[in-house]
């Protein structure tokens, strides 16, 4: 079955590409499944309290959604499709409260972050030497097993050089193979140029971070040297120029999130939220950060006194923080602004 | 499940399945299905089932791309199918088969013909130089 051994974030392809129905199972069918060795590892980290916690463990995914938050406009805003004129519809007080559940629903379907994983080993796996065959040919054959019921991670595709040598394909030959033998929507057989660092600082200046994210889920493998790059370099640009509120409410969030926490550069993000008077995103950053960094000396502070809110973030400021003075600020202009909202 | 293929060969007396490759595409350019069919019939007419395919060009990255359906060919072939010349010498390059031996036998035959070549080369340039 196609679904067997199929990784879950299989089913996470969304306005650039439709997953092909036959070949994929329900949504929720996948979700469930575990991806094989991440499931085995994580099950494996949740034993030992000793290693650190990974991108896909409950409390992590709890914690970066809170932070994604959930704007509704923002999340079903116009996406480029064929032009209806708009229906209108009579709803009781009830009805528009049903209507707004399955939307916030529907909304945390399509909020679900891409995986983050570490990028994958080269394959280089010789099956057979047969010199004797050297200088028949002067090109490769490119063999692919085209069984529609295995897995793509476990189908067989190997090369027989020119030299005679049969070996396994490597990870680009097989990510184009099957492209051609089984072609997802949105997926092209020469990755387009907007990937190269030339034209991605072109888009990165017209703002246009989430559509280029977009379009790299569609074409690249979540473990691909290509993905991570591109992913990697977005979130820089975008720590770089504080443009953290262009991510928010996308399904993009929680890995910049996940990639800033991993090396410690939370302070632009952290004054992005106190400026946005959004506290408790701040509170679940920190408390993310010290789940990552449990030896760190906030960590320690914040276990012992047990603070909460605003003391919190003010312990870790004076602690891990290099930007101290302006989170200061933020936070004194925050408490000035509650407490006259307050006395009003 | 119903077991067609047993229907299929019962009553085809005589003759046998063979997988073997049909010839389609466009003129100056070929494309062969790899295709398990009914010895007797034509070349590009109707098969039992499409099995592979194989692109005698090579791409832009200068390779020549052959699709298998590995599960099928393991079916027809545990059903009592043939295999022909071409599409045994593809599977024995694909290592799905062991290599074979024609295409041993001409890699032989081209290399001592290369090292013929070249031996009344050099015999001719050296009674050049003289």
């Amino acid at each position: 079955m196609a679904g067997l051994g199929a990784p879950w974030w299989r089913s996470l392809w969304r306005r650039a590409a439709a997953p092909l129905a036959l070949q994929r199972p329900g949504r929720a069918l996948l979700w469930s499944r575990g991806y094989g060795q991440d499931a085995g590892s994580e099950a494996d980290k949740k034993e030992s309290d000793v290693t650190k916690p990974c991108f896909m463990d409950e409390l992590v995914q709890s914690l970066l959604s809170k932070m994604t938050g959930l704007d509704l406009q923002k999340v079903f805003r116009p996406i480029k499709q064929e032009l209806k004129p708009p229906t209108y519809k009579l709803m009781t007080e009830k009805q528009l409260a049903e209507a707004t559940r399955k939307a916030i629903e529907e909304a945390k379907e399509l909020l679900k972050m891409p995986p983050v994983l570490s990028e994958r080993e080269p394959i280089d796996d010789v099956l057979a030497e047969d010199r004797i065959l050297e200088g028949t040919e002067t090109v490769k054959y490119v063999f692919t097993d085209i069984t529609y019921s295995t897995p793509h991670r476990e189908r067989f595709i190997v090369v027989r050089e020119p030299s005679g040598v049969l070996r396994k394909a490597t990870w680009e030959e097989r990510d184009r193979m099957i492209q051609v033998y089984f072609s997802r929507e949105g997926r092209k057989l020469v990755p387009p140029p907007i990937f190269k660092d030339e034209n991605l600082k072109t888009v990165f200046r017209e703002d246009r971070h989430e559509d280029v994210l977009n379009l790299c889920i569609a074409q690249f493998e979540p473990d691909s040297a290509n993905y991570i790059r591109v992913h990697h370099q977005t979130y820089e640009d975008i720590d770089k120029h504080a443009k953290y509120d262009l991510l928010r409410s996308t399904r993009h969030f929680g890995g910049m999130v996940w990639y800033l926490v991993n090396r410690k550069k939370t302070d632009g993000l952290l004054i992005d939220m106190i400026q946005r008077n959004l506290i408790d995103d701040a509170t679940c950053l920190i408390n993310l950060y010290h789940m990552l960094h449990p030896d760190c000396q906030s960590a320690k502070e914040a276990k012992e006194e047990e603070v909460y809110g605003v003391d919190l973030i003010k312990v870790f400021m004076k602690t891990e923080s290099k930007k101290v003075g302006y989170i200061e600020l933020a936070l004194q202009a925050y408490q000035e602004t509650l407490a006259s909202s307050a006395a009003l | 499940m119903v077991h067609l293929a047993h229907l299929l060969l019962k009553n085809y007396h005589g003759g046998h399945v063979a997988i073997r490759l049909a010839l389609g595409g466009c003129a100056n350019r070929p494309f062969f299905r790899i295709v398990a069919a009914y010895n007797k019939r034509a070349r590009d007419s109707k098969y039992l089932e499409q099995v592979g395919c194989y692109d005698p060009l090579p791409n832009s990255h200068n390779e020549k791309l052959v699709g298998l359906n590995i599960e099928r060919i393991k079916h027809w072939i545990g059903c009592g199918a043939h295999v022909t010349k071409p599409v045994e010498k593809l599977l024995g390059l694909s290592g799905f088969f062991p290599l074979h031996p024609m295409t041993i036998t001409n890699a032989e035959r081209l290399r001592k013909r290369r090292a013929l070549k070249a031996e009344t080369a050099s015999e001719e340039e050296t009674p050049g130089d003289q």
